[in-house]
């Protein structure tokens, strides 16, 4: 009832929560980079339990919208809302929608030297901890907690003590994204182009990390070119994200459909339809 | 002013003209203050804040070592140079002065009116276990104008680590014109770490010069936390095949604070490597220079010469001058160098806050990793902890309180000397 009070003045809220109160709810988003406009006007629903993928040609918005969500300062957001567990998070700075559990898997992983991947999950896991009301882990907590994520990705302790991401294959990078994630049990992920610059068996092994993390009370987004990655991770439902908007939305079939065809008849189908 | 302070100050206009000391003025430190030592001693034992630091300790107090001379059973003499020149004035002259090269008027003042200083001699084939610390206190009460004179002998195939710190125990004015010279015997290891804690009113001209035989390898990293205005003078000549340097500095400066690395590698012979990562964090308006220049003589063929400069300004008016700098004369080498200066990378930023790490902790973060690169070359365990303590400590402000910080002044823990505070939040 709180909740339904705080939303009284938007009426699409209202019906909305009467019906299903979705997990995220972007609506009519706008973004740019600098003077250019990317997304043209996002609209998508995600509720708990889903996984849901996003295709896309390249440069038609995919890692902005990515972007845009986890709270990239590149980007300026011009139009819209994006509404997370109830509230409006545009303005929300990142570290908080992080601690509110949203989680970027990075499509380029950024190098940390100096910063030990055991050192930057502590501060990680402990911070978000805080911001929970939680006591922070001890050491041998904290370790434990490792040892038992670690293995969702087989990832091995050498590469646990190195600097983040430092000299890292891609492979090795993509691991650790997911490594955080397990660690970090967001509810929302979004995980931006995972499946690029990994061979068959780091695919596989990421895959599965992800698919050992879904839960009925989380959701995942899975942002990719091809449907490789969705033999493993299945989703529930497919988008196509074309010219800075979600031009078609389908079962898992259309990720099948669009690796046999391409994104030409997308196209063709959207301006016979103009 | 003391007539030797006057001749310091008056060789700065004619010095600013020549590139390698440019930027150099140290005119504001030398006053009317500042007077010659006479010896002036304290009763309170100076002692290290090393932890687990087992060394043999030499102390400069006030520009004069008082230590007996000390030789252990393998050899390894630690005495006072003017003891020692008293003594055996031959053997000492075999070496004093061998490694300098024609003086700049800096060196020949130091030349002609240093007082004291420390003597360092490691025989041949010596493996010295523990580390040797030269401490140099500054800790008169009033103003002084110093001139030290340390000379490091090490012989063929020895290896020593050497710890040189430079400490203000007192909030007095101080102008230290020093000079260390280091020989490196043919197949030498040294190791040899130079840490800064002066006051702000204290400047400190800390020239190095040290002379390699074949086969031999340094190994120096000058960490500077404070100091009113300290310039590092370094420069290293190869005189045999087969050497290798690697020389970095790390400096953490704010308020008005001045901070100069020169650095000058030498490379004559064939097959020498030589490496250089200097770094600086400035706040503030603390200025800074990095001036490094590789000289690859015709004939030094096979070199290896690499040359890096990283700054981070914290602030607008925080100033860097950075002036990497090769000079080739064959065409059989491998060289680079370069220079960055910036402030936090923003991608980064965003990577560690998007996994709930607050922006203050993630920047600190960031600054210590932008650090840690040159403390990892510290290979000294012991002096690596403290220091990596040490710039977390400065960085996460907490050495502000008098019981903690490194600095010795003895001023109330709100004055300006003990504020060790560098803001993340004006990045």
């Amino acid at each position: 009832m709180v909740i339904f009070l705080q939303h009284k003045n938007n009426k699409r809220t209202i019906r909305h929560l009467l019906h299903k109160m979705a997990l995220l709810s972007i609506r009519n988003l706008h973004a740019s980079i600098g003077e250019r406009e990317i997304l043209k006007g996002v609209n998508l629903e995600i509720n708990v339990g889903e996984v849901h993928s996003i295709m896309g040609p390249n440069g038609n918005g995919k890692s902005t919208l990515a972007g845009v969500i986890a709270g990239n300062s590149k980007y300026t957001v011009t139009e819209g809302e994006v509404i997370y567990k109830g509230k409006n998070i545009l303005d929300m700075p990142v570290d908080v929608r992080a601690c509110e559990g949203i989680f970027l898997g990075f499509q380029y992983p950024v190098e940390i030297p100096g910063v030990s991947i055991t050192n930057f999950m502590r501060t990680a896991v402990n911070e978000q901890r805080k911001y929970r009301g939680l006591d922070p882990l001890s050491g041998s907590e904290f370790l434990k907690l490792m040892e038992e994520k670690k293995k969702v990705v087989e990832m091995t302790t050498k590469l646990a003590n190195r600097s983040v991401n430092e000299g890292f294959s891609g492979g090795e990078k993509k691991k650790n994204e997911i490594f955080q994630m397990a660690m970090l049990d967001p509810t929302l992920a979004i995980l931006d182009e995972t499946d690029s610059g990994l061979d068959i068996d780091a695919l596989r092994i990421v895959a599965t990390g992800v698919n050992k993390l879904r839960r009925p009370d989380n959701a995942t987004v899975v942002i990719t070119h091809y449907q490789r990655l969705l033999d493993y991770i299945v989703p529930d439902f497919v988008h196509v994200l074309y010219e800075g908007r979600i031009v078609k939305t389908g079962p898992k079939e259309l990720a099948v459909e669009l690796e046999e065809k391409g994104y030409e008849w997308i196209k063709e189908e959207l301006e016979s339809g103009k | 002013m003391e007539k030797i302070v006057k001749e310091f100050r008056d060789i700065h206009p004619s010095m600013r003209k020549n590139e390698v000391w440019r930027n150099v003025d140290f005119a504001a430190l030398l006053t009317d203050d500042l007077a010659l030592p006479q010896g002036e001693r304290q009763t309170a034992e100076y002692h290290c804040n090393i932890p687990n630091l087992d060394a043999y300790r030499v102390v400069v107090e006030n520009g004069f070592c008082h230590e007996q001379l000390r030789q252990d059973q393998t050899g390894v003499i630690t005495a006072s140079l003017r003891e020692i020149c008293g003594e055996r004035a031959e053997f000492v002259r075999q070496y004093f002065g061998q490694c300098t090269p024609v003086p700049n008027p800096y060196l020949q003042m130091n030349n002609d009116h240093y007082t004291d200083g420390v003597f360092i001699y490691v025989p041949d084939g010596v493996r010295v276990e523990r580390p040797i610390q030269l401490q140099s206190v500054i800790n008169a009460g009033h103003g002084l104008f110093l001139q030290v004179r340390n000379l490091v002998v090490v012989g063929r195939g020895s290896h020593v680590t050497l710890v040189h710190c430079d400490d203000s125990y007192d909030n007095a004015p101080a102008f230290a014109n020093n000079v260390t010279e280091v020989h490196v015997g043919d197949n030498a290891y040294v190791e040899y770490y130079k840490m800064q804690n002066l006051n702000n009113q204290t400047g400190l001209l800390n020239h190095t010069y040290a002379v390699m035989g074949t086969g031999a390898s340094l190994r120096s990293v000058a960490v500077t936390l404070n100091g009113g205005h300290i310039r590092n003078h370094t420069e290293i000549r190869m005189m045999g095949e087969h050497c290798d340097v690697q020389a970095h500095g790390l400096f953490l400066n704010d308020q008005e604070q001045e901070v100069d690395n020169y650095i000058y590698v030498d490379h004559a012979f064939p097959n020498c490597h030589s490496r250089e990562l200097f770094k600086g964090i400035l706040d503030d308006s603390a200025h800074g220079t990095f001036n490094g220049h590789v000289l690859v003589r015709d004939g030094a063929m096979k070199t290896e010469a690499y040359q890096s400069n990283k700054n981070i300004l914290l602030t607008d008016k925080a100033v860097i001058y950075s002036k990497p700098f090769l000079e080739i004369y064959n065409d059989d080498v491998k060289c680079s160098h370069g220079s960055t200066t910036g402030q936090l990378d923003e991608q980064a930023l965003f990577y560690i806050r998007s996994r709930g790490v607050s922006e203050r902790t993630a920047q600190t973060m960031l600054l210590y990793a932008f650090c840690d690169e040159v403390l990892q070359q510290i290979a000294f365990e012991p002096l690596r902890e403290t220091l990596v303590d040490l710039v977390k400590k400065r960085l996460h402000g907490e050495l502000t309180l008098c019981s903690e910080c490194a600095l010795h002044c003895s001023t109330p823990c709100n004055g300006p000397e003990a504020n060790f505070y560098i803001d993340p939040s004006k990045l």
